[in-house]
């Protein structure tokens, strides 16, 4: 018990000492996270997007493809962009591996399916008959879709957090794909696991409460924005 | 004399799956004119409008336009966008002010300073100035209808489709949406009623479509030239 006491306490002198081994990993997630979720977004939206307003042949088929990828582990996705970026494999020349831009493209995978299938749910539970008064008020496709994705941001900006939360706090794919270097591709998940590993708990448990603190206001910042989502409809 | 059209129908066909809707329609609107759609429940009137405003795709179908030769449904349906607005039974609000919703109707094609007065216009037309700053969402089922017409006015439609515009509306609310009917057909407006109860429209309107299994069985024509009642002034806006 004495152990763990003694280990918080470090941690805590870790965080507000401003250890600068201990806020580089932590930068470095925040870089990686933010930078796949920028990237993953638009895409994601349009596809959601085409997904709840279009019909098309196997519309349906694509909605239980993006609802079944959720569930898939970020081990199985980091083995999968492994193959494909190791020097044997097809994307091989693009040197990327072990990089961040790995990372990136790692939480992009993890990220995408959440994306879709939230933003779709979103999409497809809004009222239609905004897509089409937009329309009749002389919109051009493209402004009624901004208004579309503007009437259910609640519902588009829970689907962010949501994924945002799931991929800061991922580990497998982020190993993988990164190999947990540091100053360069140690995040907050790697670095925990590494530590833990090494029986130094103190920078795992600041690292952990960092992530915890995250975790607790992406939570909180989804409940409001939900709450919002109810009150405006 | 020769009446003149805004729009005439021809063959109009849909089907949803392997119901039939509407089946070889031919109908036309006379120009400025007010046409009441009856039906029951599942004739096709919200189709039928849904169509003419290019919300759906018909499945066969020819349309004129006034003084244009007749054309293929599938090449006229951004002229019917242009020209042609529907409103639904429950108009949508966008989420923010009343004004907010006045100003989307103008687009971006029109300069805020321009824009400002045909707003003021259009919330005079309502009687709605002490709602301006009013979120549209809090408003009653008769105060949207409003806000909706006069939206709606702003695009300076030709052709204006209204489903239900009285349902569920109290007597006030109705009396006041059926005014600014009158005033919108007094402009010159072309416009077409979807209702249940012919009754509230008694005097407004002049010709009577009646859809049943898909045909338009009737054709009732009421020139009825005493519907304006005296006190409504025109609303005229210049068109852009």
């Amino acid at each position: 018990m004495s152990a763990l006491l003694e280990a918080t306490e470090k941690a805590l002198e870790l965080l507000i000492s401003g250890d600068e081994a201990l806020w580089q990993i932590i930068a470095i997630s925040f870089k990686v996270s933010g930078s796949a979720i920028l990237i993953a977004t638009p895409p994601a939206l349009l596809i959601a997007f085409a997904l709840a307003y279009l019909r098309f042949p196997g519309r349906r088929v694509l909605v239980s493809l993006f609802s079944t990828l959720l569930s898939v582990p970020a081990v199985v996705v980091g083995l999968t962009l492994y193959l494909l970026l190791s020097n044997r494999g097809p994307l091989g020349d693009w040197r990327l591996l072990f990089t961040q831009s790995a990372m990136v493209l790692g939480q992009i995978a993890l990220a995408f399916p959440i994306l879709v299938a939230m933003g779709h749910a979103a999409l497809q539970s809004a009222d239609k008959r905004a897509w089409e008064t937009a329309r009749t008020l002389g919109a051009s496709p493209l402004r009624a879709f901004f208004v579309v994705i503007r009437e259910t941001r609640f519902g588009l900006l829970a689907a962010l957090l949501a994924a945002y939360g799931r991929i800061i706090a991922e580990v497998g794919a982020s190993m993988m794909l990164g190999g947990n270097i540091l100053n360069y591709t140690r995040n907050i998940p790697t670095a925990i696991a590494l530590e833990t590993s090494k029986g130094e708990f103190a920078q795992g448990i600041a690292l952990g409460a960092i992530l915890l603190l995250l975790a607790f206001t992406l939570n909180g910042l989804l409940h409001y924005v939900q709450g919002k989502g109810v009150q405006t409809s | 004399m020769k009446p003149e059209y805004h729009l005439q129908v021809s063959r109009l066909c849909k089907n949803h799956g392997r119901r039939l809707i509407l089946n070889e329609l031919e109908f036309s609107l006379p120009k400025g004119s007010c046409t009441l759609l009856t039906g029951e429940n599942g004739a096709g009137k919200t189709t039928l409008l849904r169509i003419l405003a290019n919300l759906e795709k018909p499945d066969r179908g020819r349309l004129r336009l006034t003084e244009q030769p007749w054309q293929p449904w599938r090449k006229m349906r951004r002229t019917l966008q242009q020209r042609v607005m529907y409103l639904h039974q429950h108009p949508y609000m966008f989420n923010g002010t009343v004004e907010y919703n006045l100003r989307f109707a103008l687009g971006s094609r029109v300069p805020q300073r321009d824009a400002e007065p045909l707003i003021g216009k259009a919330i005079r037309l309502i009687g709605m100035e002490a709602f301006r700053k009013t979120a549209a969402r809090t408003l009653s089922g008769g105060e949207r209808q409003r806000v909706a017409l006069a939206r709606a006015w702003l695009r300076s439609p030709q052709v204006m489709l209204l489903d239900e515009p009285t349902a569920n509306l109290d007597y006030e609310s109705r009396q006041r949406t059926l005014e600014l009917l009158q005033r919108l057909r007094n402009d010159g407006m072309t416009l077409v009623i979807a209702s249940h109860d012919p009754l509230h429209f008694e005097g407004l309107t002049e010709q009577r479509l009646h859809l049943q299994a898909g045909k338009i069985e009737a054709v009732a024509l009421n020139m009825n030239p005493a519907a304006q009642p005296a006190n409504v002034v025109s609303m005229r806006r210049d068109y852009a």
